[in-house]
């Protein structure tokens, strides 16, 4: 992501403008509830995660500190941790166990997904599942490498490659468009 | 070294840190790797690019409708502090004006406090005055009233004429007084004052102003074969009778 815009919003954010939320949600918007639902697997509970998540980034906008996060990294620990919550909450509630493990990361890839909501993904289905499953696990689950191991019983070996692998798949969809930023960047 | 960043690496506590899921002992640990080995903050940089990307693979398209609610609830959070903030600035306003009144209305107090001790002071004088003047008219009632009290008709030498005075001597109760009715009157540099020679010792009793001693009982040490004497004397009085100035002697 461009770091000028990052800087700019924070700058905003700071001074309390709340301009920097409505360039937030147009530039974080849709990731951060793709994050929420990908969590919570639902989507009026992915809805209501984005907009507390939005609430508390207003109201710790003091707490960044760009120098140890970039500004995603800590937008989606906010939303990520809102979502959690929120599952927990809807758990002791119900007082059932809504799974957030292996078998959902199995079952709720892309393919469950409406195909309107599908259009802002990229990518997605281009690395293959087998690395995303462990990409998850990193990303989303939180988990390290031996609990991913255990989880998925999968060798602590073969989860290492195929992160590896997975990251490289990654980087190479990535490493494109941010090419393209840089010169486009490089060009003003 | 290189082993010492290779095992930190392994440990996920960078990725445990990236989502946020680290205790605040591993959160410094892990800052403190970052700032320190170069490798560790590359490594970090690219858990941050990856994390960014791979999310972002995730978007989904938010519903409509979701913005709006968002900036209407933040707007509501703005204006709830809003109204905390002027609500905060007049409490301390009023706070500030409820000091400034009780310190007003302390030192107030203060002053009331002085005030009263002041009159409580002034009213014991007065009740004090009152008990020795009432003491004073008990006593000459006692003695005006006693049968044995002698009562002696005073009059002045030819220096004098014209002065009458009434003395009440009572020898049962040791009291004498004297009633000076009516004094020549003086040049303006002299005066009357009265003495008492009480076992051989001159005793000075004052001066007496004729205007307002007409109905005044004074009182007289009373001594068994005590003499007073009436003497005209410069004005304000004399540390000593002039003997020659004597207009009237009292024996009783």
């Amino acid at each position: 992501m461009s770091t000028l815009l990052e800087k700019h919003i924070v700058e905003l954010l700071q001074e309390r403008n709340d301009k920097a939320i409505s360039l937030l949600y147009e530039h974080y918007g849709d990731t951060l509830y793709g994050v929420a639902h990908k969590v919570v697997r639902d989507e009026e509970m992915a809805q209501d995660v984005v907009q507390e998540s939005f609430v508390k980034i207003w109201k710790k906008a003091d707490s960044y500190d760009a120098s140890k996060a970039k500004l995603f990294t800590w937008l989606f620990r906010i939303t990520r941790n809102t979502a959690i919550d929120k599952l927990r909450s809807v758990n002791t509630k119900n007082d059932k166990e809504i799974q957030i493990d292996v078998s959902d990361v199995y079952n709720l890839g892309v393919h469950s997904l409406r195909p309107d909501l599908m259009d802002v993904r990229e990518n997605l289905d281009k690395i293959e599942s087998k690395y995303q499953i462990v990409l998850d696990a990193l990303f989303f689950q939180g988990m390290t490498q031996q609990e991913a191991s255990d989880e998925l019983d999968i060798p602590l070996g073969t989860i290492k490659s195929r992160l590896k692998i997975g990251l490289r798949e990654l980087k190479k969809l990535y490493g494109t468009s941010m090419a393209l930023i840089i010169v486009i960047c490089s060009t003003f | 070294m290189k082993e010492k960043i290779r095992l930190f690496l392994e440990t996920d506590l960078l990725e445990s840190y990236l989502l946020g899921n680290t205790t605040t002992e591993e959160t410094l640990q892990v800052e403190r790797y970052i700032a320190m080995y170069p490798e560790v903050r590359e490594t970090y940089a690219e858990l941050q690019s990856n994390l960014e990307a791979y999310a972002k693979m995730h978007a989904l398209k938010a519903p409509e409708g979701l913005k709006a609610r968002i900036l209407q609830k933040i707007k509501a959070q703005d204006a709830g502090r809003r109204k905390f903030r002027r609500f905060a600035i007049a409490a301390s306003i009023s706070a500030v004006m409820f000091a400034a009144s009780a310190y007003f209305f302390y030192n107030q107090n203060q002053n009331l406090h002085q005030e009263n001790a002041i009159v409580n002071t002034k009213i014991q004088d007065l009740e004090a005055d009152m008990k020795q003047q009432l003491e004073d008219v008990r006593n000459q009632f006692i003695v005006l009233n006693n049968p044995q009290t002698r009562k002696v008709s005073i009059k002045g030498n030819k220096k004098a004429k014209d002065l009458k005075a009434m003395a009440y001597i009572n020898p049962v109760k040791k009291l004498s007084y004297i009633n000076v009715q009516s004094l020549p009157q003086l040049p303006e540099n002299q005066c009357y004052q009265m003495w008492a020679e009480v076992n051989g010792e001159m005793l000075n009793l004052g001066v007496i102003e004729s205007a307002d001693d007409k109905e005044k009982l004074r009182a007289l040490p009373y001594a068994k074969d005590a003499v007073s004497y009436i003497t005209i004397e410069p004005e304000g009085g004399n540390i000593a009778p002039t003997v020659q100035n004597i207009v009237a002697n009292i024996s009783y």
